[in-house]
């Protein structure tokens, strides 16, 4: 096959592939949400809903393919031998909550009613907001590259948005339930205080509001950054040889949620990074020995109670949040 | 550290300048080119008229939703609600021309009769813009909540009519002095506008099953007419005597005699989600957005049904050809 012919065929298997996921995001909007909306006077939040839509279907998507994946290289080589199954049952319980509720949920309401009139006040009274379109107009052509710009800027954001979570009083009572795991697994990437996705999804949005809204392929870029992160969280021996210095590998990231060599308090943290290792190289806060270390935070050697499932983490880390627990 | 950070953003602008070098753009065979919104993915898909095969789908902007053209035809403009600005192509071959910046959220758009006025409505931020031609110099930031969907000018180009989604109301605006002029309630959900060469607006009524006819003079609905299920666009056929509405929830268009105020024929099965139609000059072909099917139908109008569908990309939205029938208004 010539070279040409293969790119075709490249092409026609990605278009098959989008064709695949916008008809079953489509079958899903037009026979239960649409209807939906109709009935309850929505009629309006119709684009919204069609996104959440396709949100709920991603995430459906990508906890099967992450998981066809990691399971997998979980058994081949793990880490550490998990010593309660029930830890990892609460990471899968979080991850479910998170990609098919949580997210589709905040991407529809939550976020368009908290952010959009600061953003229609701003904009009414003559602030228009910064774009990276206006850095390089030529952008607006290349939504490839555009999408990678506006990836790598996130991520940046985010690596700081990490380093105050370990840094700030309470956020970090917050942050402490996602380090509280001691069977690291790749589930526990969605391990989170559903406060702390909150603060998350608006941080993204102010982030939106100063560089501009990604372009539509952002979605797929999601995909990515969210499987390195659950592959950064797997138990698993793995520290990606040479490309460790690139992107966030299962070694390093175990590094971070290691008990007193990743974290201690806000005196000392390293490895903060969630998707780029080379901020940490950048910010002077890297770690790359190449270690396999035990996960979770000191005072829970010493009989501290994080909680064990969903709930009992949940409302652990609110009476954390005012110092009742 | 800021420093450093902006080098980043200026590394990755230079890069962003070779890959555009790279970029090139395939050039296009003669023939009438059909140019659909993707709002979804933010591209136009470029698709031959006569073949009705896709002939490239090219990056525009971010969530382009509704395209007009001037009112010489001579350039189509696209909006790009989350870009901030509009763009014009060639109508017939659907080049890109130029890229007009800092035009705020333009949602749905429209040109005055007269040639006065752009006005650019925003749907997100509860505002409609007012700008003065051939200069687009913004006039007036007009506040109108809740979520202005689409607009409509009275034949003397004193007014311009926006439908306001989320407050079920009709608002006009003084295009002279920039002021909202008055607002009346209307049906459920209201999107989808329109003037009559008669004077009535006709406006789909989304939350609901039909289409409000509204006499401006009075200020009040007058009749409304029946057509299905989240009643959405409303787009006049070139004859004198119909406009099609498009009925998302029912995935259906229907004929209305705009004089009699009355439905003509069978609802037409569609897709669901039908949404910005084109009709051809001699009204025998309507190409039709179907918004939740990532495609566009092409609906023989004598037949009464859709003989082809094509898929283009997420979310379709706003639909042109050259050929097209004249816009009775
Ligand atoms: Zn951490
Ligand atoms: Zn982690």
């Amino acid at each position: 096959m010539s070279k040409c012919g293969q790119a075709r065929a490249y092409n026609l298997d990605m278009e098959f592939a989008f064709q695949g996921f916008e008809s079953i995001v489509g079958w899903l909007f037009i026979n239960a949400v649409q209807p939906l909306l109709f009935s309850l006077d929505l009629m309006s939040w119709s684009e919204q809903a069609f996104d959440a839509t396709a949100f709920f279907v991603g995430g459906a998507l990508s906890i099967v393919v992450t998981a066809l994946v990691c399971l997998p290289l979980e058994r081949l080589a793990p880490a550490q031998r998990v010593s309660t199954r029930t830890n990892v049952r609460t990471d899968v319980a979080y991850t479910l909550v998170n990609k098919l509720g949580l997210l589709p949920l905040l991407s529809f309401g939550v976020l368009l009613a908290l952010v959009t009139p600061v953003d229609a006040w701003l904009r009414l009274h003559g602030f228009a907001p910064f774009s990276l379109e206006d850095v390089a107009p030529m952008l607006a052509a290349l939504p490839l590259v555009s999408v990678l710009l506006y990836a790598l800027v996130i991520d940046f954001f985010e690596y700081w948005r990490h380093r105050l979570q370990h840094r700030i009083h309470w956020w970090w009572q917050l942050h402490a339930l996602h380090h509280a795991q001691r069977d690291m697994t790749f589930w526990s990437d969605d391990r989170n205080h559903i406060l702390d996705e909150l603060i998350a999804a608006l941080w993204l949005a102010t982030i939106a509001l100063l560089i501009g809204v990604p372009p539509a392929q952002f979605p797929l870029v999601i995909f990515a950054t969210k499987f390195i992160e659950s592959l950064s969280h797997a138990n698993l021996r793995w520290n990606f040889g040479l490309l460790k210095y690139v992107l966030v590998s299962p070694q390093f990231h175990r590094v971070h949620h290691a008990i007193g060599l990743g974290h201690e308090g806000a005196r000392h943290g390293v490895n903060f990074a969630v998707m780029f290792s080379f901020w940490d190289k950048l910010f002077g806060t890297a770690d790359f020995r190449d270690e396999y270390p035990a996960t979770g935070i000191r005072d829970q050697t010493t009989g501290r109670d994080y909680g064990m499932t969903f709930w009992e983490t949940q409302w652990l880390g609110f009476k954390r949040l005012f110092n009742r627990a | 550290m800021k420093t450093r950070f902006i080098s980043i953003v200026r590394l990755a602008a230079s890069l962003a300048l070779i890959g555009s070098l790279i970029n090139v753009s395939h050039a296009l065979k003669p023939g009438e080119r059909v140019i659909v919104l993707n709002s979804g993915d933010g591209t136009v898909s470029i698709i031959d008229r006569a073949t009705r095969k896709v002939m490239e789908t090219r990056p525009v902007g971010k969530e382009p939703h509704h395209l007009v053209t001037t009112l010489d035809d001579s350039e189509l403009v696209i909006a790009n609600a989350a870009s901030n600005d509009l763009v014009f192509l060639d109508p017939l071959s659907g080049e890109v021309k130029r890229r007009l910046p800092r035009i705020i959220d333009p949602y749905q758009l429209g040109y005055s009769p007269d040639g006065k006025w752009f006005v650019s409505v925003s749907l997100r931020l509860d505002r409609v813009d007012v700008y003065a031609m051939p200069s687009y110099e913004l006039k007036a930031r007009i506040p109108l909540a809740k979520t202005p969907s689409h607009v409509a000018f009275s034949a003397d180009s004193k007014f311009a009519y926006v439908t306001l989604q989320d407050s079920d109301e009709l608002a006009a605006i003084d295009l002279a002095t920039q002021k909202e002029a008055w607002r009346i309630k209307i049906g459920k959900t209201p999107a989808g506008i329109w003037m009559s060469p008669q004077g009535l607006l006709f406006v789909g009524i989304m939350g609901r099953d039909h289409v409000d006819v509204i006499d401006p003079a009075k200020r009040e609905v007058i009749k409304k007419i029946v057509t299905g299920k989240g009643a959405h666009n409303v787009f006049p056929m070139g004859n004198g005597e119909h406009v099609l509405v498009s009925n998302r929830v029912d995935g259906t268009i229907v004929k209305v005699d705009y004089k009699n105020l009355s439905v003509v024929g069978k609802p037409i099965k569609v897709g669901s989600g039908v949404d910005c139609m084109e009709v051809s000059a001699d009204g025998k072909e309507v190409w039709a957005t179907v918004r939740w099917e990532a495609r566009v139908a092409v609906i023989d109008m004598t037949g009464a049904k859709p003989i082809e569908y094509i898929p283009v990309g997420r979310s379709p939205h706003g639909v042109y050809f050259k050929s097209h029938a004249k816009r009775d208004r």
